[in-house]
């Protein structure tokens, strides 16, 4: 029984250093159009650029980049999107969403669309587009399963690309206050013998954090070196 | 005669693991910021708004019965209150001509379509609505119509295809609202009717009369609203 335990306690740790060592590299840009800064009081929305125009993020992208940037003590404010675009309706549809800032003036002079921005203290819209696709893959592992016991061997591997771009609209303004993107690539793994042992790349994760902490940063500070 | 059982218990796994069912709750329209139309409609949706079933056998693959319930009769319901100022639900029994009605408003479904992840090789469900909606004026003349199209895509998640799929839809009919608060009066011109002498009632309507010109009819375009919002 304590074999049976130690076994599965090596078998944990291996997995943990495992998925800490797939390969993944990435990196984020940012470009500045405007100076930026944000009151107590001020928010932030997040949304997806137009499922219309072709564009593929995920909804669970968008609530990893809402809760990265309002979590900890330095947080932001961050007004769920699903709850902007009801209060908003029918302006922040799919449909009807302004495309770029110069239609933001005539968004405004809209009845009642600056009184429930103003109410929300909504300072930017962040809007993302882009998203995680497997680019690349390879290998080749079976299964087996019998009377006497089952197992698998061989090896697998793939690629995922996350590339993600956010414009940043400066509602004070009514103009663009840049743009942030990040693209993250990361190779996953699996060999087995008998037990596949997968080095999974969390690449859709890392370009959550990345985009998140560089979007902060671009928002709270004037200029980032 | 268990053995008889078991295998029609076998046999209807197999049939259901090969279908789907998907069933619906009426979306939520949210109230839009609008200025109303100051007019007393009259709506009368067609027959199978109450309980729109869709169903298709995807080419080699499953079979799938979506069941919309009444989402779409509660769509018109919810949005045509926000948008009028007096909205008179009519059943069939109804005689428009003892109501006070400015105009009648028709709704159809010309189409429902969907395609599924396997389809598109994508990770998501769209979905494809096109409602068509026509406007009579009291006398029960038919001044336009209008088919609206609109369009749905929600990505697969660990909830299932089934939520995937009913989330698609409600973006459709959402898709649709929007189009008709933004358009309706641009397309259908209905607060013309206000400009014309005023009548009591509207007139039983046989829709089969007085078809428009091929002129009158309206189109949407996503590149029409697009322009619109820019």
């Amino acid at each position: 029984m304590n074999q049976v335990s130690q076994l599965i306690k090596t078998l944990v740790v291996v997995l943990t250093a495992a998925s800490s060592t797939a390969c993944v590299t990435s990196t984020v840009q940012d470009a500045r159009q405007g100076v930026t800064g944000i009151s107590e009081g001020d928010s932030i929305v997040i949304m997806a650029k137009s499922y219309h125009l072709g564009n593929e993020t995920e909804a669970k992208y968008i609530s990893c980049i809402e809760d990265n940037l309002a979590r900890g003590s330095k947080g932001l404010r961050v007004i769920p999107h699903a709850e902007f675009v009801d209060s908003l309706f029918p302006w922040f549809e799919p449909r009807t969403a302004p495309a770029e800032t110069k239609n933001l003036a005539k968004l405004m002079q809209r009845p009642g669309v600056a009184k429930r921005i103003e109410e929300q203290g909504i300072r930017y819209i962040v809007w993302l587009d882009g998203d995680t696709e497997r680019v690349a893959g390879g290998g080749s592992l079976s299964c087996a399963a019998g009377p006497g016991g089952g197992g698998c061997f061989g090896f697998a591997w793939w690629q995922n690309d996350a590339d993600y771009n956010a414009s940043i609209w400066d509602l004070e303004g009514l103009e663009s206050a840049g743009t942030v993107s990040t693209d993250v690539s990361g190779t996953s793994f699996m060999p087995a013998l008998v037990i596949p042992l997968p080095f999974i790349a969390r690449t859709q994760s890392k370009a959550c954090k990345s985009l998140a902490d560089q979007l902060h940063t671009f928002i709270v500070q004037e200029e980032t070196a | 005669m268990i053995r008889t059982a078991l295998t029609g218990i076998l046999i209807a796994g197999l049939v259901a693991g090969c279908g789907a069912n998907v069933a619906f709750q009426a979306p939520t329209i949210p109230t839009p910021l609008v200025e109303k139309i100051p007019m007393s409609v009259g709506l009368r949706m067609a027959s199978d708004f109450e309980h729109f079933i869709h169903q298709e056998k995807v080419f080699g693959r499953e079979e799938w019965s979506i069941d919309l319930g009444r989402s779409n009769a509660a769509l018109f319901e919810d949005l045509f209150a926000h948008m009028f100022t007096g909205v008179r639900v009519l059943s069939a029994d109804d005689d428009p001509q003892l109501l006070p009605l400015d105009a009648l408003i028709e709704t159809s479904i010309d189409a429902f379509e969907f395609s599924t992840p396997d389809q598109s090789n994508t990770e998501a469900f769209a979905v494809w609505i096109r409602y068509r909606l026509k406007v009579y004026d009291s006398e029960g003349k038919l001044i336009s119509e209008w088919p609206v199209s609109a369009y749905g895509k929600s990505q697969t998640t660990t909830l299932g295809k089934s939520q995937a799929l009913q989330r698609a839809a409600v973006l459709a009919m959402r898709d649709a609202a929007a189009l008709m608060v933004m358009k309706f009066e641009q397309e259908t011109q209905i607060s013309s009717l206000l400009e014309q002498p005023a009548t009591q009632s509207v007139p039983a309507v046989d829709p089969q009369s007085d078809p428009p010109d091929e002129t009158d009819v309206q189109t949407t375009a996503l590149e029409e609203t697009t322009d619109e919002s820019s």
